[in-house]
Order: structure tokens, then C-alpha cells, then sequence
């Protein structure tokens, strides 16, 4: 039901991007940004009540696996470009988002819902949920950055190159997407640095100790420093191409932490299940 | 009816010079007047007057274009041979035109059909203008409205300053609390730091060898004067740099850019140099942000975004087209609807007419509702019989066909003035 649920939000999710798409290709349209918003926010309810029912048919034990971390990161991706949307008013952001958003969505739909067995006595640990939540929300952040930062290479490349056309004139300015895309970069690096610290105090209960050298813990690191000596590299004024090229490779090395890890058996303790999953039904 | 055309009178920028134009404009109040002394003449029945820096056009709809040359020669005698004339649908042609700026000297600009619009309001404020202009006008404005959302006939900046506040709208998005730096007082700097205010509230630096044209130029753009010397500290402070100097060398080099880079932190810098021979050395290009434009950079943009304008002009031409034969058929079909109405008119009269005949010999046996009955059936028989004529008159009015109202009138006996029913009616 929840797997339903979601397909048909991911059909809005499309829809949404669609009408943001459109609106990029033919900016006189607004109605089809003020369109895209709309079905956004309402592919995102639809989410959220797909995400609700998930909980209460498969006790909330899905968010463990990797399938159930996609379709809560796309969640938070879809999230975060809502709040920004608030303070920015930037609608073409949105035909780079919501293409994005569906992206992470995609693979979530033709997999098999439901809780990855059952987790052993030692996770059910309210820091792991914690851990997992601020993981999750910090790499949708990213996503928005890895985003934004896109937007900005490719309208840096027809101010400076002087191409004076179609993308130049539908991109927002530099300093915009500049700004942006530093902002996401401080907010993901604090919610990721809580994830860390969180996960170092599961790992020392679960594995018994807070560093194992494990692939994704190494992964995560650098992603952390990266980000972090990004941070601290703006106050001294850094910004610009350089800083737009950092926040894509540190998104692309999560994503190489997430799936490509956790694709190889046995490279990881992160695996995400414990035991075969149940099987549910699935659509056909 | 006599017959009345639409005759337009004028020149504007592409047939007289300025000094004739300008003897010729008028002000909003001599326009008042003008246009009531318009209104008064001999078979004039409707007038408008359009009247900008570039263009004075008379309206009339009038039976002869004299009381509109008129106007002009009155007014200057050497007006005479730049004048343009035209008459019908070729005057309706050119205010579609004209209110779609595709007349105007930057083609698809914006403050004409406001103009127009002005125009029409003073001539109706002063009844110069009735039914007809009003009509003309509505259709003028509508189309315009199609030609500016149909078309990208207004799209991409047409002249440097322009181009240069996209550029900068690019890079800084506002410009509030940002420093512009004017480098040497040439007039195509100063116009640009004008045009640049519109992106927020900059402070304008000025800068110039000599002090005295440089302290005038900064009192000029609202902005403060700093010494020559000081140039390099300058161009680390600001964020947009306009350069136009009279120098034939380079004023600002790759080499001092290097060191201002440095000094300013890597924050961004625009350099937009309008000087010909060259003042930025087109290698500043090449650092890291350092985004830099010289002339020809914004000549390629205002040369692109003019063919552009030109290639979407042949579409408004289409649209224009269209609207002509929308407006021409309409007033077809008005000017056949006399017939229909008279036509319409003799034949109720007469159903009336036979209804109180049949009643009065045989009706007194019937009630009230028989009576309405009969009365209803003489309608009934009338508007079955003119259905056909009726739609056929209409289609043949829309589609410019004259001959058949003509005909109609002939066949049905409406042209003379005799009330006496048709012949039928013994």
C-alpha cells in the first residue's frame, strides 16, 4: 500500500518537474513554475503519508535498509528545496531539483518494500535512528548543494566564456547560486557532523568500538572533512568554480559511500540488512 | 453615405530630420487644441494625433487627406517634402505598426504603444476621437498586446548600456551596497554607470587623469572623485569597473589585476571597458573571477539581439496582417447590418401588420391565448423565411463581399424610402 502510495507520488514528483522544466524552457510561462511548486508540495505530502504508513506496516525498520534510505533522502531533498524556496526566490533551481528528486526516487519504485528483517536487540537504539535521520537529511542537503553548485558551474561557463544565450539568460545570477550553494554546504555540514558523532556512539556500542576502519566510516570522514575545510575555506573568501567543483565531488563521494559500498557484500558493516527481507507483495 | 476613409499624414525619424520634427511636435495642451481645430474642418468627422520625439502622425477619418497635410504645412512650410501619406487599410497598416513598435528606431521597444495609448486618450478627452477610432484604436492596442506576448519582438538588450547591466545582473544579481568604478570620464562610462543604478543602490567612484573633467563627471553620476594614483587601491574596492579613457594603451594590466586579485581576497570583479583602442588587457580575462568585456564583446550581444528582433518581426508582420483583416471584416459586417436590421425591421412590421388583419375578420372567437398564437405564427413564418438570407448576408458582409448586401437591398425594395408594404399586401 505504501509502495502504491509512493509510485503515485512519484508520478506528481514527474508532473513537478515537468512544469519546472517547462518553465525553464519557456520562461514567459510562470504559471508553469507556479504549477510545478504546487504539485511539488503535493508529491511531497503524499510522501510523507507513504512514508507514515511504511512505518506502521513494516515497523519502521525499512529506513535500515538502503531502498528505504533513498526514499527517505529524496523526501528530505524535496524538503529542503520547499524551505529554500521560501527565502529564494530562484523557480529555476527547481527544474535542477525536481529532476533530482525522482532520480533518487526512481530505483525505490520497482524494488521490493518492507522491513529488512529483523534488527538485532543491540540496534534498537534511539541514537541509531538518530544517527540514521541526520545522516539522511545532511546527504539531502548535499544533493541540493551538488544541485545548485551545478547551475553555477554552468552559468559561470557563459559568463565568462561570453555566450550570451538561452542558459545565460535563465540561469539567476552567480552570486545567487554562490551563496546557495555555501549556505547548503554550512547547514549539511552541521547535520552531517551530528550524524557522525552519532554514529562513532552506536559504533562503539554495536561494534564495540567507535572506529573501525570501516569503508563507509573512511568515506564519511573525508566527505566530512571536505565539507568542513569548505566551510572554514569561505570565511577566508574562497568561492567561485573551485568551491561549485568541491560541493559536486563531495555529493558524488556520498553517493560512491552509499550504493557502491554497500553493492560490494562484505566490504562494509553498513549493510543494511541484517537478514533476508521479508518478502511483501509487489505490484506487478 | 459619402465616402469616408481612414487617411493617415506624417513623418517621423525615417523620412524628416530632427529639426523638422521638432518644429511640428506639440505639447500635450497645443495637441488639444490642434486636435479640436482638426475636429472643426471641413469633412473631417474624426481625428487622432500621435505625437512623440520621433514621430508626428495625423489620423483622419475624413474625406480627403487635405485638412491633415494641413496641419502640418501650417505649422512648418518645409514639413511639405517629408511628409508621407497614406489612405485605408495602408493608414490602418501603419498604426498596427506603429503601436507594435515595429516603426520605431530600436525596433520592439516598449514606450510607443504607452505613447498610442496617450494619443487616443487625449483625442477622445476632446471628442476628436469616436466611434471609429475607438474601434481602431482597441484593435491597434490588442494587437500590439499579441505582438509583444506572441513574439520575442522585445527580448535581449539594444544598446551597450544595456548589455551591460544584464552582464552585471548576472554576475552580482543586485548591486545594492556595491562600489561601481568609473575610469576616465568617457560619456559611454557615464551613461553605463547611470543605467546601472536600476540594479540598486551603488556608490559611483570616479577616477580620470585630470582632476577637473573627473570632478565634474562625478557630480554628474551622483558619485565621489578619488585621485588618478590611487587606481589600483580603487580597483580592489570595487566591484563593477567601467573603463573609458582616451589612453592608447592598456590602463589596466594582467600584471596589476594579478596584485588587485590578491588585494580584493578573489572577490568577484567585472570589467567592462568601452574604450576603442583598448584600456583592459584582454588577458585580465584568463584570471579567476575576473569576468571581463570590451566593446566588441557588447556589440556581438546588441548586434545579435537586433537580428533577432528583425527575424521576429516578420512574425509580428503576420499577426499585424491577421489583425488588419479582423478589423477590416468586422467593420464589413457592421456596415451590412443596416440591410439586415431594415430588412429585419419591414418584415416584423408586416407579420404585425397581417396578424391584426387575420384577428380583426376572424378573431372573435378566440381567447386571448389563440390570439397570441396567431400573432406568434406570422413571427414564426417571418424569421423562418429570412433564417437563410440572414446567415447568408452575414458570411457574405465577414467574408468582404459587398455585392450581396447591395442586391439584398434591391431585391427586398429597402433602398427607397417608402414606408408602404411590398406588393404581396393587396
Amino acid at each position: 500500500m505504501s509502495l502504491d502510495l509512493l509510485r503515485v507520488a512519484a508520478v506528481i514528483y514527474a508532473a513537478s518537474a515537468a512544469g519546472f522544466l517547462a518553465y525553464f524552457a519557456r520562461p514567459k510561462h510562470t504559471a508553469a513554475a507556479r504549477v510545478g511548486a504546487w504539485l511539488l508540495t503535493a508529491a511531497w505530502a503524499l510522501h510523507v503519508v507513504s512514508i507514515g504508513m511504511a512505518c506502521k506496516e513494516f515497523g519502521g525498520l525499512e529506513w535500515f535498509s538502503l531502498r528505504g534510505g533513498f526514499v527517505l533522502m529524496a523526501w528530505l531533498v524535496a524538503t529542503a528545496y520547499l524551505v529554500v524556496q521560501r527565502f529564494y526566490h530562484l523557480p529555476t533551481v527547481g527544474a535542477f531539483v525536481t529532476p533530482l528528486t525522482l532520480l533518487i526516487l526512481l530505483p525505490t519504485l520497482f524494488g521490493v518494500g518492507g522491513a529488512p528483517g529483523v534488527a538485532p536487540a543491540t540496534l534498537r537504539h534511539p541514537t541509531l535512528t538518530l544517527h540514521i535521520m541526520t545522516a539522511a537529511t545532511g546527504v539531502a542537503i548535499f544533493a541540493l548543494a551538488f544541485g545548485v553548485a551545478l547551475m553555477y558551474l554552468l552559468q559561470e561557463r557563459e559568463v565568462k566564456g561570453k555566450h550570451f544565450g538561452a542558459l545565460f539568460s535563465r540561469l539567476p545570477p552567480l552570486q545567487s547560486l554562490d551563496g546557495l550553494t555555501q549556505r547548503l554546504v554550512t547547514i549539511g555540514f552541521v547535520v552531517f557532523t551530528v550524524a557522525l558523532l552519532t554514529g562513532a556512539v552506536v559504533a562503539h556500542t554495536v561494534w564495540r568500538s567507535a572506529w573501525s576502519w570501516d569503508p563507509q566510516q573512511v568515506t564519511s570522514l573525508v566527505v566530512w572533512l571536505l565539507y568542513g575545510a569548505m566551510v572554514q575555506a569561505r570565511h577566508s573568501g574562497w568561492h567561485g568554480r573551485r568551491y561549485a567543483q568541491l560541493t559536486m565531488v563531495g555529493f558524488a563521494l556520498v553517493m560512491v559511500s552509499m550504493v557502491a559500498l554497500r553493492a560490494v557484500p562484505g566490504i562494509t558493516l553498513h549493510q543494511g540488512t541484517y537478514a533476508p527481507p521479508i518478502p511483501v507483495e509487489v505490484m506487478p | 453615405m459619402s465616402r469616408r476613409s481612414l487617411y493617415l499624414v506624417g513623418l517621423s525619424h525615417k523620412s524628416a530630420p530632427i529639426d523638422v520634427r521638432e518644429r511640428v511636435a506639440l505639447s500635450a495642451e497645443a495637441l488639444k487644441s490642434a486636435l479640436v481645430d482638426l475636429k472643426r474642418m471641413e469633412g473631417v468627422e474624426e481625428a487622432l494625433v500621435v505625437s512623440t520625439c520621433n514621430r508626428v502622425e495625423v489620423f483622419v477619418q475624413a474625406e480627403a487627406d487635405q485638412p491633415a497635410r494641413l496641419f502640418f504645412t501650417s505649422r512648418a512650410q518645409q514639413a511639405a517634402e517629408h511628409l508621407y501619406v497614406k489612405a485605408g487599410e495602408e493608414a490602418v497598416r501603419h498604426l498596427f505598426r506603429v503601436a507594435s513598435s515595429l516603426d520605431s528606431m530600436v525596433v520592439g521597444e516598449q514606450q510607443i504603444l504607452g505613447q498610442v495609448k496617450e494619443a487616443y486618450g487625449l483625442a477622445s478627452a476632446v471628442d476628436a476621437a469616436g466611434g471609429y477610432m475607438s474601434r481602431l484604436c482597441n484593435r491597434a492596442f490588442v494587437t500590439a498586446k499579441r505582438v509583444r506576448t506572441e513574439t520575442e519582438i522585445g527580448r535581449g538588450a539594444t544598446s551597450m548600456s544595456q548589455v551591460a547591466v544584464d552582464l552585471v545582473a548576472k554576475i552580482f544579481g543586485d548591486l545594492s551596497d556595491r562600489t561601481v568604478l568609473l575610469v576616465g570620464a568617457g560619456k559611454m562610462g557615464a551613461l553605463s554607470a547611470k543605467a546601472l543604478r536600476v540594479l540598486g543602490n551603488v556608490s559611483v567612484v570616479v577616477t580620470n587623469r585630470s582632476p577637473e573633467r573627473g570632478q565634474a563627471l562625478a557630480a554628474q553620476v551622483e558619485g565621489t572623485f578619488q585621485p588618478w594614483a590611487e587606481l589600483e587601491a580603487l580597483l580592489a574596492k570595487a566591484d563593477v569597473v567601467i573603463v573609458s579613457t582616451g589612453a592608447p594603451t592598456f590602463v589596466v594590466t594582467a600584471e596589476m589585476m594579478k596584485r588587485v586579485m590578491k588585494a580584493r581576497r578573489h572577490r568577484s570583479i567585472c570589467l567592462i571597458d568601452l574604450a576603442v583602442p583598448r584600456n583592459v588587457d584582454p588577458a585580465c580575462a584568463d584570471l579567476g573571477d575576473v569576468y571581463a568585456y570590451d566593446v566588441d564583446d557588447m556589440q556581438k550581444v546588441v548586434s545579435a539581439n537586433h537580428e533577432a528582433r528583425r527575424s521576429e518581426a516578420v512574425r509580428a508582420e503576420a499577426i499585424i496582417e491577421a489583425e488588419i483583416m479582423a478589423f477590416v471584416q468586422e467593420r464589413e459586417t457592421r456596415e451590412a447590418l443596416p440591410v439586415l436590421a431594415e430588412l429585419r425591421q419591414r418584415a416584423s412590421a408586416i407579420a404585425r401588420a397581417e396578424a391584426a388583419r387575420t384577428l380583426q375578420r376572424a378573431g372573435a372567437g378566440l381567447d386571448e391565448r389563440g390570439r397570441k398564437s396567431v400573432e406568434a405564427m406570422a413571427q414564426a413564418i417571418v424569421n423562418k423565411l429570412l433564417h437563410g438570407p440572414t446567415m447568408r448576408l452575414k458570411d457574405a458582409a465577414a467574408s468582404g463581399d459587398s455585392s450581396l448586401p447591395g442586391a439584398a437591398a434591391a431585391l427586398f425594395g429597402l433602398e427607397e424610402k417608402d414606408p408602404s408594404p411590398p406588393s404581396h399586401d393587396q
